[in-house]
Formats: C-alpha cells, sequence, structure tokens
C-alpha cells in the first residue's frame, strides 16, 4: 500500500526533518521518501489543514476487560477506541478474569493485534492474582512480551512484596509500574477529602494516602536500585516526592491521567458518577500542580486509565458506582482542553518519546527507510466526542458533547492505516 | 408562596428565603394539629410514597402521619419484603412505582446523593429523608423550627452540636440551615468523629472538650453515636466515649447556666445523653418530635404545588 501524506510538520526529535515541514511517502509499511512536495500516485493521499506527524503515540495503563469482563470491553473494541485516540502501543493492565499472570495470557493478547495498526503490550501481574502476596512468573512472562510489571488496580501494598518484585525485575530489566494509594487510609472513601467531600457528606480518601505510599516505595527503590513508575499521580506532594527522587538520580519516572489534569473534587457537587475514580479527582490547587508537572518534566506520560464501565454501574447511587472513565479515544483532546498553550514538542514528549524511552520500546524515527509508526493530528480544530464516535463498547465518559481541542487524524504502523473520521 | 426549588434534597440547595417560608407554613400547620379535626383537604388527590430503603421509625411515621392530615394517598416501601432485597435497583424501583401515577417521592437511603441521583432521573418531587452521611433536611428544620420557637430567632443563636459529627446526616443539614440563618455553630466531640476539613468546609468552630462546648452555646444538639455506620475502630468503647463525651445532670450543673438540650433520637440513653438529662427540665426533645409533623407537613404542602 502506497499512502502520500501531505504537507505535515515532523515533529521528532530524532528525525533530521524534525520541526520541518514535508510531505512524506509510505511504501509497505517503511517510509520511502520525505521531501517537499512529493508528486506521485497513492493509494491513499493524506491532506488536512495543519497536520503534525509524530512517532506513534503511547498509552501505559488502559484496561481493556479481556479476557472475563467483556460486557464492558473487548479487546477488539478497546483498540478500536486506542486507534481512534491516536495510539499506536497500549499497555493493558493485568486485571483481568483470569489475571494476566502467564505465558499464555500474554499470548492469547498479542495474538489479537496481529494485522492491526496497534501493539498490544500487556503488564503483567506481579503478584498471583494481584493479590499482592506472592510474586507471580514474571520472568517467563517477560519472555513472552509483557512490557512491564505491577497489580494494576490493586496497588502493591505489602513493602516486603513490593521490594522482591523490584528485586526480580532487575533480571531482565523491567519496570514495575505502581498505582499508589495505601488501602487502610480512608479505606470507605468515595471522593478525595476535603472541603467538597465534607460538603456533600460522602467519605473522603485523604491524599495522604498516597504520599505514603510514595515516599515509601522511593525508598525500596532506592534499596533495590530498580525501575518504578508511579501512575496516576494526583496530588502536588505527590510531586515533589517524585522530583526530589528524580534529583537523586533514581529510576522513577509518573504518569498522570488526562482527567487528573481537567476536572477537581469541586466538579463534583452533583454526585456525578461518571467522575468517580480511583485516585480520587482532587482539589484545584493539585490540578494546577499537576499542570505545571507536566510543563516542567517531573511528569513524564499521561496513561489513559482508560476503564469502561456497563451502564448499570454508573447509572446507581454515588456510593455503589464503580470507579472509572473511559479515557482512550479523549485523552489527547483532553490533555490539549487542560493545557492549551502546551508545546507541539511537549505534547509528543508525553504522549510518545517519553514513555518509549522508559519502558524500552524500539523506538522508531521518521526518515527515510523507517518503519511508518506514526500519529497524524492537529493542535487547532476541535473535536466533539459524541455516543455516535464511541468505541468503546460502554459509555462511562464526561466528555460526551463536549467541545474538546484538537483533533487525531490517523494511526499507521504496521503496515496498516487507521483514520478518523 | 412556592420555594425556590421542585426538590427538598438538602438544606445546601435552599435559600434563606426558602427556609423562611418552610417555616411559616410550618407554624400555620401546627396550629391546625391543635384543632379537634386535625386533618385538612390539602393534598387531596396526591400520591406520595415513602420509599424507606434504610430503618426509621420517628422520620418514616411522622412522613406518613404528615401525609395523612394533609389528606394525600400515601404507599409505603421499606426494602425488607420488596424487589430491592432481591437485587433491583433504585432506578428501576423508582420508575416501576412512578409507572402507577405517583406524585411525590420520600426517601431514606443509605447512600449519600441517592435522592440527588433520583432527582436527575424521574420526574416526580423528591424530599430526602436522609440520605448515608449527607443531609435529613426535615430533621433540620424541625429543630430550627423547636429552636425558634423558644429563642425567638436564629440570629446569632450559639449551638453546639456534640458527638458523631462525621457519621451524621443530622449535623450537616444543621449546620447548613443554622449558617444560612445567622447563627454561630460549633462542633464538639472525639477527633476521630469529626471531619477533617469541617472547619473551613462548613464555617464552624471545632472543639474537643465537651464541657467547653456546652460552656459556650444556649443549645445543645446532642447526636446519636452512629454504630451502624462505623465500620472502622473511632473510639475505644462506649464506656470511654460516655465518660469523655457523654452529658449527664452533674455536667450540666457545673456550667453555671441554663443551656437547651436537643436530640434527633434515637438516643443511646446512658451514652451520649442520660436519662435524667433527656428527660430533664432542659430538655426539647420530643417537641421536636411534635414540631417534626408541622414541619413535614409544610414541605410536602409546598413542593406539591398545591395554591
Amino acid at each position: 500500500m502506497k499512502i502520500l501524506i501531505k504537507n505535515a510538520l515532523i515533529t521528532n526529535q530524532r528525525s533530521p526533518f524534525n520541526g520541518q515541514r514535508k510531505d512524506l511517502l509510505i511504501e509497505d509499511g517503511i517510509i520511502s521518501d520525505i521531501n517537499t512536495a512529493i508528486a506521485t500516485d497513492a493509494d491513499k493521499i493524506i491532506d488536512s489543514p495543519n497536520l503534525i506527524v509524530s512517532t506513534g503515540w503511547v498509552d501505559v495503563f488502559a484496561h481493556f476487560n479481556e479476557p472475563g469482563y467483556e460486557h464492558r470491553e473487548t479487546i477488539e473494541t478497546g483498540m478500536e477506541a486506542g486507534m481512534a485516540g491516536g495510539y499506536t502501543h497500549l499497555f493493558l493492565v493485568p486485571n483481568t478474569n483470569p489475571v494476566v499472570q502467564n505465558k499464555s495470557i500474554i499470548e492469547f493478547i498479542k495474538r489479537k493485534a496481529v494485522g492491526k495498526p496497534v501493539n498490544l503490550l500487556p503488564i503483567g501481574a506481579a503478584t498471583k492474582d494481584t493479590e499482592g502476596k506472592d510474586l507471580a512468573e514474571m520472568w517467563e512472562m517477560h519472555q513472552a512480551g509483557a512490557i512491564a510489571f505491577g497489580d494494576g488496580l490493586n496497588g502493591i501494598q505489602s513493602a516486603g512484596l513490593l521490594l522482591k518484585a523490584l528485586q526480580y525485575i532487575k533480571a531482565f530489566d523491567s519496570t514495575l509500574i505502581q498505582l499508589p494509594i495505601d488501602k487502610s487510609i480512608g479505606t470507605h472513601g468515595l471522593i478525595n477529602e476535603g472541603i467538597v467531600s465534607t460538603q456533600l457528606g460522602l467519605p473522603g480518601m485523604p491524599s495522604v494516602a498516597e504520599h505514603i505510599v510514595i515516599k515509601r516505595d522511593i525508598d525500596l527503590l532506592k534499596y533495590t536500585d530498580s525501575k518504578l513508575h508511579i501512575t496516576a499521580v494526583s496530588t502536588s506532594e505527590s510531586l515533589k516526592l517524585i522530583k526530589a527522587a528524580k534529583a537523586e538520580g533514581l529510576h522513577i519516572s509518573c504518569s498522570v491521567t488526562p482527567y487528573h489534569l481537567f476536572f477537581s473534587d469541586e466538579d463534583l457537587m452533583e454526585y456525578d458518577t461518571n467522575l468517580k475514580v480511583n485516585p480520587p479527582l482532587r482539589t484545584k490547587k493539585d490540578v494546577e500542580a499537576l499542570r505545571n508537572g507536566v510543563l516542567d518534566g517531573t511528569i513524564d506520560c499521561i496513561a489513559s486509565h482508560h476503564f469502561p464501565q456497563h451502564w448499570d454501574n454508573k447509572s446507581c447511587e454515588f456510593e455503589y458506582a464503580k470507579n472509572g472513565m473511559l479515557n482512550l479515544q479523549t485523552a489527547f483532546n483532553v490533555l490539549l482542553t487542560a493545557l492549551p498553550a502546551i508545546s507541539v514538542e511537549k505534547l509528543v514528549e508525553m504522549l510518545s518519546d517519553n514513555a518509549r524511552k522508559l519502558f524500552n520500546i524500539p523506538t522508531s524515527t521518521i526518515e527515510k527507510g523507517a518503519k511508518a509508526d506514526i500519529t497524524l493530528f492537529t493542535n487547532t480544530g476541535n473535536t466533539i466526542f459524541t455516543k455516535e464516535s464511541n468505541k468503546s463498547k460502554s459509555q462511562n465518559s464526561p466528555f460526551f458533547d463536549k467541545t474538546l481541542n484538537g483533533k487525531v487524524v490517523g494511526t499507521i504502523y504496521n503496515n496498516e492505516i487507521n483514520l478518523t473520521k | 408562596m412556592k420555594l425556590s426549588t421542585k426538590h427538598l434534597l438538602g438544606i445546601r440547595q435552599l435559600l434563606k428565603e426558602d427556609i423562611e417560608t418552610i417555616l411559616s407554613t410550618a407554624t400555620q400547620f401546627k396550629e391546625v394539629l391543635q384543632r379537634p379535626v386535625k386533618k385538612v383537604p390539602s393534598l387531596r388527590d396526591i400520591t406520595i410514597v415513602n420509599l424507606f430503603y434504610e430503618n426509621s421509625t420517628r422520620t418514616r411515621i411522622s412522613f406518613e402521619l404528615a401525609e395523612k392530615r394533609l389528606s394525600a394517598d400515601t404507599v409505603n416501601f421499606t426494602v425488607s419484603g420488596s424487589s430491592a432485597a432481591k437485587g433491583e435497583t433504585l432506578l428501576d424501583t423508582v420508575n416501576n412505582i412512578l409507572s402507577m401515577k405517583v406524585d411525590m417521592v420520600v426517601m431514606r437511603h443509605s447512600a449519600s446523593g441517592a435522592p440527588h441521583f433520583l432527582a436527575k432521573h424521574i420526574p416526580a418531587a423528591i424530599i430526602n429523608a436522609g440520605d448515608g452521611i449527607n443531609e435529613h433536611p426535615t430533621q433540620a428544620l424541625l429543630d430550627a423550627f423547636s429552636m425558634i420557637e423558644k429563642f425567638g430567632s436564629l440570629q446569632g443563636l450559639k449551638v453546639a452540636i456534640i458527638g458523631d459529627i462525621m457519621h451524621s446526616r443530622v449535623a450537616l443539614s444543621n449546620i447548613y440551615l443554622l449558617n444560612k440563618m445567622g447563627a454561630k455553630v460549633m462542633v464538639a466531640g472525639p477527633p476521630t468523629l469529626i471531619p477533617k476539613y469541617i472547619a473551613e468546609a462548613m464555617n464552624v468552630t471545632v472543639e474537643y472538650d465537651v464541657k467547653k462546648a456546652l460552656q459556650w452555646c444556649d443549645v445543645a444538639n446532642v447526636l446519636r453515636i452512629q454504630l451502624e455506620r462505623q465500620n472502622q475502630p473511632l473510639f475505644s468503647s462506649l464506656r470511654e466515649y460516655s465518660l469523655a463525651y457523654g452529658i449527664n445532670k452533674r455536667l450540666l450543673e457545673s456550667l453555671g447556666k441554663d443551656i437547651t438540650i436537643m436530640h434527633p433520637g434515637p438516643i443511646n440513653r446512658g451514652v451520649e445523653l442520660d436519662s435524667d438529662v433527656a428527660d430533664g427540665n432542659s430538655s426539647i426533645i420530643l417537641h421536636q418530635v411534635e414540631n417534626g409533623l408541622a414541619v413535614r407537613m409544610a414541605v410536602l404542602y409546598l413542593l406539591s404545588n398545591r395554591d
């Protein structure tokens, strides 16, 4: 297949064409030419105003619910949502049923992406059944293609076990992904503990439940000299801790969800169950700190925390509603709406470059002869996410019918092309 | 007379004028309740369902009696013995009931925000009869009515709310109401039962010493220890709670001044309140119950949109 991309701004630091507007010709999945005004026939011509091209985007934390919970999402529908969101690489959490904890489930997931313009990268469970008691067979999962390890939605509670997991993965240079929450604090909490939770009469989850886990994990990281990625940082204090640990030279990185950059707990005044998430939406001050954390480099990447929920788990009393929201398809738009002044370079770092470096994803460049692993988008214009355009099997998004900044035009990966309408 | 809102979800959503309207309407209904014939035809042909997802004695009886005094048709629903016990969702239950042409729903529920959820999905007027640890607006209104009856006004009145503030919907509704009406509010109790952010969130002062709170206040609204809502150890034992925070006659006498004692009920006698205080001269607890009926009649009447 021959694809001609017209007049796109190449944003890829490793590319000799970085920062230049060029035409790109892609033949059979390989970038065969980059030039000013390529005149040739093609099976597909992509010509969009203000088009930008970067290496394909990477999401480091999404839940596709298959196997086990296919009524919420399947790998098929999840991939569709990811592609529509501009992603070519998707990390999947292990909290399926059965849990992603052996070679065959890793292979089952990876097989689903064959022939698709997207690469599925399962996160292997760090502990058996993600119960936080015994180590899972991480070495074999690594051989089978697990991108990283962690218990996904269940942050590892035991310090001793986390220490062993961090040590264990050093043998194959992997990374542990941790969701930092101490479950013994604010155990029955439903939203961030603060002024809003008090005014709404909802049990609170104190932000300290996040800080003490990050503090502890940093100490364990120092001890083990391993690699740790904290996902869904949600408070300003967490960022301070991570920033200091980075300054010490530890192999620590972190990601933020698009919604923690967009909403604060003040948006919960009407008990909107779509905004019930874990970690919870924090205060406006935290949102401000997280936005700065993106801009100043403390935060390395965006993690969608795409968690589809069946409608009856959201159309109910707030207390009984389950955590999570759809995010893959809107992550870029939400990021750009929360941070409208963000530079294109920063966007690409957050959505692609940093995650590739941190997790050793074979890096692609945009140059002649390279395999095409690219995302096409514009940071101008806007997107209205609707129930009709939604690719996920579930509908738990607070962004329906909202006008969001930017547009994903399409992705090319694995000699396949996916264009959004 | 009309309220600014279609539902009574909480005091938080009410304007000061709404509160005044409800209280003055309640005064008229209280007069009705003194008559030999206590029934008025105000809500004839209005159907009200009392939806009680959680146990209740006085609130349920009070609402039902208020509805009957207003000549409304009433249906009672309790969770045991209904399809909710079989796992039917709240929305399905209510939609089924509404298809039988119900005009108003009075709901008690163990989840904060449950009536707000319902209000978004169904057309009937909803009256919150207590939701989780959020609000219990008619309790706050009847407390206000009782205090005004005794003191004439709430302006500048010093009210101490004492006990399990964290698990109390009565506390939150009272604080909202008292602040809107110009009273001064203090909350007192063990630190584990007082929400950390309550001072800034709700504009109240916090006191951990019950005696100091009693010395400061004109009215002490004593709350029940909500043993059924506590799922973590928040204090050591009822014995120690009673020793440190319980209110007894000797403590009251040591204050050197008279204060008024209120309690939303049911009382854990000998825990937060001794019997000789609960039944003593400074207590207006039974007035509260009596006034509850008039206040609930006022709320039902005003939200029925019958002029």
